[in-house]
């Protein structure tokens, strides 16, 4: 019997992962925390949480061996999809913290938002899609929870956009690298619906139960 | 902009949800998860939960409904009561609440504002104010659940908690809280000026009510009573509102 694939969450200490795992749960996906990349689990998506300061997110990272490991992953082709800061964390760079380099796994910069409107942007907002992605259907003006003061530059290739000020990207994909800038695990029954549809499409699996012996 | 949020807020003691009575002290009314299911299905957009635990134990019993709460929940939440230094925050940030709410402690000890946004970001410091209208500094600020009064003007404080970190206020109207009479609106006009989210609490009695206060500028307006006891149920009051041009969750 082959193993299934597990949800890996990056745990760091920054980033709300008890919110994560009650979604994960309610959706039936199976998952395990890992603090080191040893503990990931062997396939499945790498989920990379993230709220706080940019740069004290990829210190932390960096310490606990995830900032080396993360691109190597990838480059294996293991699904990574990062949440608010987590998708911060994945473009070139963030003005949040000019001298610290981004994993540079999806292109772009992330930027401050505003002037002009209130920052954080803090709240529900709608997203509308930018274009077509296979995991992540047309949103129709969902609503979803967004709490952040950076956020990156809509690009080509940005699947959902969202504006606070300016448009930015809401999620963005690079293949099966993914970002998402609201939190999915707080935005009601669509984000929960969004997050399992992304996490479904990188390969995670609802847990199958085992089969009775007779 | 983000849609105009409607938050309930939930007072809970020893792990319990509690409404106050008048001259009967305070009545059970739930589990906080049990609230939280409710209000997440009622499509809230957020939850305040304001710990009212006094001793130190009934405090270790919180992290437990926080984690369970967070576990429930499909919506932020935030919680209050007793935070006082970033070991407090850090411990409910950790069972999952999104937001920690400062008040007392912050008003004696500013650079705990600060501290909490260093190490957690402005986002997850919500500043809560409790002011009173005052002949000689226009809003006063009181502590300790409206009874202790300060020295200092309301205005000088938010200005000062946003220059401190906070990234959200939470602004309670003594005058009219419980009085259903309506928020303060004139308190609004000039709170609203802040470059961080305001949220209205104080005095709602009625949908209008959660209309005016957002045409003065609030971000979010918050009620207790009026939810819990289903007075105006929240798909109501949010049908209300955008049918009145506000930008809405629905």
């Amino acid at each position: 019997m082959s193993a299934a694939p597990i949800i890996t969450l990056i745990d760091y200490d920054a980033g709300n992962l008890a919110s994560l795992e009650g979604a994960l749960d309610r959706m039936g996906l199976a998952y395990r925390r890992a603090t080191s990349p040893d503990q990931a689990a062997a396939t499945g998506p790498i989920v990379l949480p993230g709220v706080g300061h940019f740069d004290a997110a990829q210190r932390s990272l960096a310490e606990r061996g995830w900032w080396r490991a993360l691109p190597e992953l990838v480059a294996e082709g293991r699904p990574l999809l990062g949440i608010c800061l987590g998708l911060q964390l994945l473009a070139e760079g963030s003005e949040e913290a000019p001298r610290a380099a981004g994993l540079g796994l999806i292109p772009g910069i992330v930027r401050r938002l505003g002037p002009g409107v209130k920052v954080p942007h803090m709240g529900w907002s709608q997203v509308r899609q930018h274009m077509a992605h296979p995991a992540l259907p047309d949103p129709k003006g969902a609503w979803l929870y967004f709490v952040h003061s950076y956020a990156l530059e809509p690009s080509t290739e940005s699947v959902y956009l969202a504006d606070h000020g300016r448009p930015f990207a809401a999620i963005e994909a690079r293949g099966m690298v993914m970002g998402f800038q609201p939190h999915p695990e707080k935005s009601g029954r669509p984000g929960l619906l969004l997050l399992q549809s992304a996490l479904t499409w990188m390969g995670a699996r609802t847990p199958v139960p085992e089969e009775p012996c007779n | 902009m983000p849609a105009k949020r409607v938050i309930p807020c939930l007072d809970v003691k020893q792990g319990r949800v509690v409404k106050g009575v008048q001259f009967k002290g305070l009545r059970d009314i739930g589990h906080p998860v049990e609230l939280a299911r409710r209000y997440d299905a009622e499509s809230a957009d957020e939850l305040v939960f304001l710990d009212i635990s006094a001793s130190l134990e009934a405090r270790g019993t919180r992290e437990s409904w926080v984690r369970d709460v967070a576990h429930e929940l499909s919506i932020p939440f935030t919680v209050g009561g007793g935070v006082s230094k970033v070991e407090d925050a850090r411990s409910l940030l950790r069972a999952g609440a999104d937001k920690v709410a400062v008040n007392s402690a912050a008003s004696l000890r500013p650079a705990l504002v600060t501290e909490l946004a260093d190490a957690f970001g402005r986002q997850c410091v919500v500043a809560a104010v409790d002011v009173k209208r005052d002949p000689k500094l226009g809003w006063r600020v009181y502590l300790k659940g409206g009874t202790e009064p300060t020295e200092r003007s309301a205005k000088d404080w938010l200005w000062e908690l946003n220059e401190l970190g906070a990234g959200e206020i939470l602004l309670t109207s003594m005058d009219r809280d419980g009085t259903g009479d309506g928020f303060d609106l004139p308190l609004l006009d000039w709170a609203s000026e802040l470059p961080i989210p305001l949220i209205a609490s104080g005095g709602a009695g009625h949908e209008v009510h959660f209309l005016e206060a957002l045409e003065h500028g609030a971000d979010a307006v918050l009620a207790a009573t009026l939810f819990h006891e289903n007075l105006l149920p929240i798909p109501r009051l949010k049908a209300y509102l955008a049918e009145h041009d506000l930008s809405i969750r629905i």
